[in-house]
């Protein structure tokens, strides 16, 4: 069933702008919490920065432990705005016409927070410039691509830079709108970036190109993202339980989970905050948590795999990492925590019509999802680092400081604040989108009911 | 939405429902000289298969692994391309796409020769080791574990595809019996109530399918290739093996679709529209092949113990490297390469043609596992310490091979004489759920998008 | 006779696709005129001409481009530093495949969104004639034509219901 509303041209933008021209007090008192979250963060990085990496809980053998845990996380929840604007717009489908902005924002800044995790964990960031660039002319020392450290930077720089192109080209005829109803400084700057944008054919016809062809180039850089982000791992074999040929899917289809989870959240959100009950629908939420059963699912059996073979090893260290990850305190807690977070409640749930559509239930269960799925990645990271050497004596553990605690929360609000800012400027249901969805939405009557249909050209 | 200048009009191919029904029945009815020949063809080839299979049994006996390799391949083979093949007209149906409706049964039937598949599995039972004292996914359960779970799981996804094929072709039968003029032998009539439970049914039985077949990729994939390599521990290959599986059954619908095209009436049902969104949909999984492929390779040539290494040297670049570099280009870099254009894609040929080209690929994909695994003596150890020599097929093997294939074809033939090969309430649900109409100066197509 | 472009406003799709029959018959071709709209509709709707474009060379170069970038870089790199880690040999393929990839797509998307500006004729400096009610749902169709037929096409856009004619230069919209 599907509550489609008729709305005009005029209707569309008055909505969709409304972000950007109301200015209520819980707005700026809200981006102002975030703000000041971010700014004690700041503090304790430059905290951290000025005493060393002694502050935090990183020690022998455990040197990657929150920062990199959360690293990974955001660059998980960057894949949902690839996946749903590019395969969406691939395979047709109309209810990705609300999602698709919102998905690409939230990759594009998810993805920069990511990139500030290694950057604090590094201690030294302005090092880092020569570690992964070819910049040392002088003294002829280069970056050793043979290693996986090496990777990273080209990918997430590459992603990053087809994501932020992406956004602005679909952006440009939501500008040209929003030019159109301003005046002064916020006319010229508008004027500036719709690049003389008249909506002629030509331009229409580039613009809908630009949507499948864009995704299709992209599609590749963002599989190859989290994948090269699992060969951190993957490519070790010292550390038992990383070295899996399955890493790179599994981490891919985990990112996937995630990151359309957070979509779902942030729609949610946005709906209620900026009135946009009749662009983001209940059928919307509907589609996307069935898309979410598929993926989840794929996901599970890729960690079955995961988790197989490690056994399916038979060798000691790899059967202690195990019996560590599954039986000892606080791990096990964490391990159950994971499963039933990520899997096992939501996955259920969304099978029942009713959840699928309720607002409060589909809030829950994703935002569950994620709190799985960052323990998820906490619990294939440091486990195998503290069993990492062969003699018990020189087993260690972690425990996070109250420094990457804060750092790791306020990541979280930087994203939702920088969310938010984006939504002040630009739109963040594509404009121009939803237009052509009314003009190619069609029903077609079969005896007594109205079948609701869509028009497709050939 | 428009005030409509023009409402939509209902006819899709050309035809009402009535003469659609009438036709496909026709042609059910009386499949032609052509047919019984090639039938008879394949029946002799099939036969001569069962005399290798003899030789086979009686020169080599069942405790001689080695000789059984390419009978493994074989049966791999079919498993692989064929009853993965069902799952085409499952995930589908379950998308809700429109074109899928011609290429519904044509896809559902490779679920009959699923069942000719299991009698290849019955020998096979007899030639594989049990695990006792070795590494496979059965741990510490008894030795005879995977002969039993195999069977089993092999067993219900042939009965699961056998219903599926049963219950989507219940209004066909009815149809073709209506017009028969026999006396109606099922209680079909096509009430609301029969439509909702055959259409859920339809659902269920997909979703079962779906996830036992994957299952049963894993069990194959492990038991009867990874487990009998020792040192060979790569928790990518059942999911790799899976999607070569859904790759090579695309490719199998899309080769059956060309063939049918050519040489029965059914080319105005089968029309590029259903070649295109197949092309699409291998295009996509050829990638993946790729990528499957890479993540198994790459941590497997960084990773450099010798374990890993003996895989790759025994695999893929040395004992059966020709096999490998055959079904890289042609499970890969071929389709890749005719598929990327979509002008080639927006025809019958291109997507036929790189169909065509995926299969054989396919089969050395599925050789290069099978045959190796089956030709290592010593299972006991954690990594191949002596490298076996390459087994060449020898004249019983190629007799073998030729015969299951041959008897496999035979079955999607015969099966097709009893369920009509066109899915005609699909077509005709197609007729009432798509219509052409005008938009101000020219004709689209409306889709409906009923939940 | 230098070209004058004038605009006429409707409030209806259907209505402006039937004035492009008017067009027609005062002599205005079907590579005249352009339609502008907020939204985009079906190819030829308004029977309009369908643009020609060469975006798909666009990736190509590119990625091309970029792949050849990123194998001299990571090969270059290694020769000149050459320092042997992990048992691997100095060039390794597998391992500069993931940069070489990387730089491929990186190319394809840099010249792709290049491309897309390009053929869009974009960045345009000057929109007149333009009304903003186009982004409000109206529909522009945009004749060029000899300075002599002007008004025979201003009455033919008339005729066809147009809300408004715009001339060139006649109502200045701040671009």
């Amino acid at each position: 069933m599907q509550e489609r509303v008729k709305l005009t041209d005029a209707q569309i933008n008055k909505d969709l702008l409304r972000s950007m021209e109301e200015n209520p007090l819980w707005y700026w008192l809200l981006v102002g919490a975030l703000g000041l979250a971010v700014l004690v963060a700041f503090a304790a990085v430059a905290y951290m920065f000025n005493r060393g990496l002694g502050v935090t809980g990183l020690n022998r053998p455990v040197m990657w432990g929150f920062f990199i845990t959360n690293f990974v996380f955001w660059i998980g929840i960057s894949h949902a705005g690839v996946m749903l604007s590019a395969i969406l717009r691939l395979v047709q489908a109309e209810w990705r016409r609300p999602a698709t902005r919102a998905a690409e924002v939230l990759t594009v800044f998810s993805l920069m927070t990511a990139m500030t995790m290694p950057l604090i964990h590094a201690g030294r960031p302005w090092r880092v410039m020569y570690w992964v660039f070819p910049l040392d002319w002088a003294r002829g020392v280069y970056p050793n691509v043979r290693s996986a450290l090496v990777w990273d930077p080209s990918a997430v720089f590459t992603y990053l830079t087809s994501s932020i192109l992406f956004v602005f080209i679909a952006l440009i005829p939501d500008i040209a709108v929003a030019r159109d109803r301003t005046t002064g400084w916020k006319h010229v700057l508008y004027s500036v970036l719709a690049l003389g944008w008249r909506g002629s054919v030509r331009q229409w016809k580039l613009q809908l190109i630009a949507g499948i062809l864009l995704s299709a180039v992209i599609l590749p850089i963002f599989v190859s993202v989290h994948s090269i982000v699992s060969w951190d791992f993957a490519a070790a074999v010292s550390v038992e339980g990383w070295h899996s040929t399955v890493f790179a899917p599994y981490f891919v289809i985990g990112a996937v989970h995630s990151g359309v989870s957070a979509v779902v959240t942030v729609m949610i959100i946005l709906r209620s905050m900026f009135k946009w009950q009749d662009y983001i629908r209940l059928e919307h939420l509907d589609a996307l948590a069935k898309l979410l059963i598929v993926v989840a699912t794929t996901w599970f059996f890729f960690f079955v795999l995961e988790f197989l073979f490690g056994l399916y090893s038979l060798e000691g260290p790899e059967i202690r990492l195990r019996e560590m990850q599954v039986f000892e305190m606080p791990w096990a807690a964490f391990f159950v925590a994971f499963l039933v977070c990520s899997y096992f409640i939501p996955v259920p749930m969304w099978l029942f019509r009713s959840v699928r559509r309720s607002i409060p239930l589909m809030i829950f269960t994703t935002v569950l999802v994620n709190v799985g799925m960052w323990l998820e990645r906490f619990i294939i990271i440091v486990p195998g680092l503290a069993r990492k050497q062969g003699l018990t004596f020189t087993w260690g553990g972690y425990t996070p400081s109250a420094v990457e605690i804060i750092i790791v929360f306020a990541t979280f609000c930087m994203v939702s604040m920088l969310v938010l800012l984006f939504a002040k400027v630009f739109p963040l249901i594509p404009i121009g989108d939803a237009k052509e969805g009314v003009v190619l939405e069609d029903e077609i009557k079969i005896g007594k009911v109205k079948v609701p249909a869509i028009m497709r050209e050939d | 939405m428009h005030e409509l200048h023009h409402p939509p009009t209902p006819v899709y191919w050309g035809m009402t429902a009535q003469e659609l029904t009438q036709d496909v029945v026709q042609r059910h009815a009386s499949p032609g000289r052509q047919f019984w020949a090639i039938a008879g063809v394949l029946a002799g080839l099939f036969a001569l298969g069962v005399i290798g299979f003899i030789l086979l049994l009686t020169q080599h006996g069942v405790d001689n692994r080695r000789e059984w390799g390419y009978f493994a391949t074989a049966f791999a083979y079919i498993f692989v391309t064929a009853q993965s093949a069902v799952l085409v007209s499952v995930a589908l149906r379950m998308a809700k796409a429109h074109w899928r409706r011609p290429l519904a049964r044509i896809s559902e039937m490779f679920a009959a020769v699923g069942l000719f598949n299991f009698l290849l599995l019955i020998p096979l039972l007899w030639v594989l080791p049990p695990t006792d004292g070795r590494r496979s996914i059965w741990f510490d359960w008894p030795g005879r574990s995977p002969h039993l779970w195999d069977t089993i799981a092999m067993g219900t996804l042939v009965v699961l595809g056998l219903a599926i094929l049963y219950f989507a072709s219940i209004p066909d039968r009815a149809a073709v019996r209506d017009q028969a003029g026999s006396e109606p032998s099922t209680k079909w009539r096509g009430n609301v109530q029969q439509w909702i439970v055959l259409n859920r049914g339809l659902a269920v039985l997909g979703g079962f399918y779906f996830m036992l077949l994957i299952v049963v990729h894993m069990l194959i994939s492990v038991d009867f290739a990874m487990s009998l390599i020792p040192g060979w521990k790569d928790s990518i290959f059942p999911a790799f093996h899976a999607l070569n599986g859904l790759q090579s059954g695309v490719a199998l619908i899309l080769v059956t679709m060309f063939i049918l095209r050519q040489t029965t009436g059914l080319r105005k049902y089968l029309e590029v529209d259903q070649f295109w969104g197949l092309s699409k949909l291998l295009l996509a999984i050829s990638l993946l092949w790729f990528y499957f492929w890479w993540s198994g390779f790459f941590v497997y040539w960084y990773g450099r113990t010798p374990a890993e290494q003996g895989v790759l040297r025994y695999i893929m670049f040395e004992t059966y490297w020709v096999p490998f570099f055959l079904a890289f280009v042609m499970c890969f870099a071929l389709p890749f390469f005719i598929l990327m254009w979509n002008i080639v894609r927006k025809t019958t040929w291109g997507p036929a043609l790189a169909g065509a080209i995926v299969l054989v690929g396919t089969f050395f994909n599925v050789l290069r596992y099978y045959v190796p695994a089956f030709a290592v003596e010593e299972l006991s150890l954690h990594s191949l310490e002596h490298i076996p020599t390459a087994n060449l097929p020898s004249f019983i093997d190629i007799l073998v091979v030729i015969g299951a294939l041959s008897g496999a074809v035979l079955t999607y033939m015969l099966a097709a004489r009893v369920f009509p090969i066109m899915s005609m309430w699909e077509l005709r649900e197609g007729q009432i759920l798509q219509r052409v109409r005008k938009l101000m100066k020219i004709e689209v197509k409306v889709l409906a998008k009923p939940e | 006779m230098a070209n004058k472009n004038v605009l006429g406003l409707f409030d209806n799709a259907d209505t402006a696709a039937d004035a492009t029959d008017g067009l027609m018959e005062v002599g205005v071709n079907q590579e005249d005129f352009d339609v502008l709209t907020g939204s985009p509709y079906p190819e030829g709707a308004f029977g309009e001409k369908t643009p020609v474009h060469h975006i798909y060379v666009f990736p190509l170069i590119g990625a091309l481009m970029g792949l050849s970038v990123a194998f001299l870089l990571t090969s270059g790199t290694q020769i000149a530093y050459p320092i042997v880690t992990g048992g691997k040999p100095i060039l390794s393929f597998p391992a500069m495949t993931i940069i070489s990839y990387e730089g491929t797509l990186l190319g394809a998307v840099i010249f792709t969104i290049l491309g897309i500006i390009f053929e869009s004729r974009l960045p345009r400096a000057r929109l007149d004639p333009y009304d903003p009610r186009i982004t409000e749902g109206y529909i522009g169709l945009l004749v060029t034509c000899p300075e002599e037929r002007l008004d025979a096409v201003d009455q033919a856009l008339r005729r066809g219901k147009a809300v408004d004619v715009i001339h060139e230069g006649g109502r200045s919209f701040r671009a």
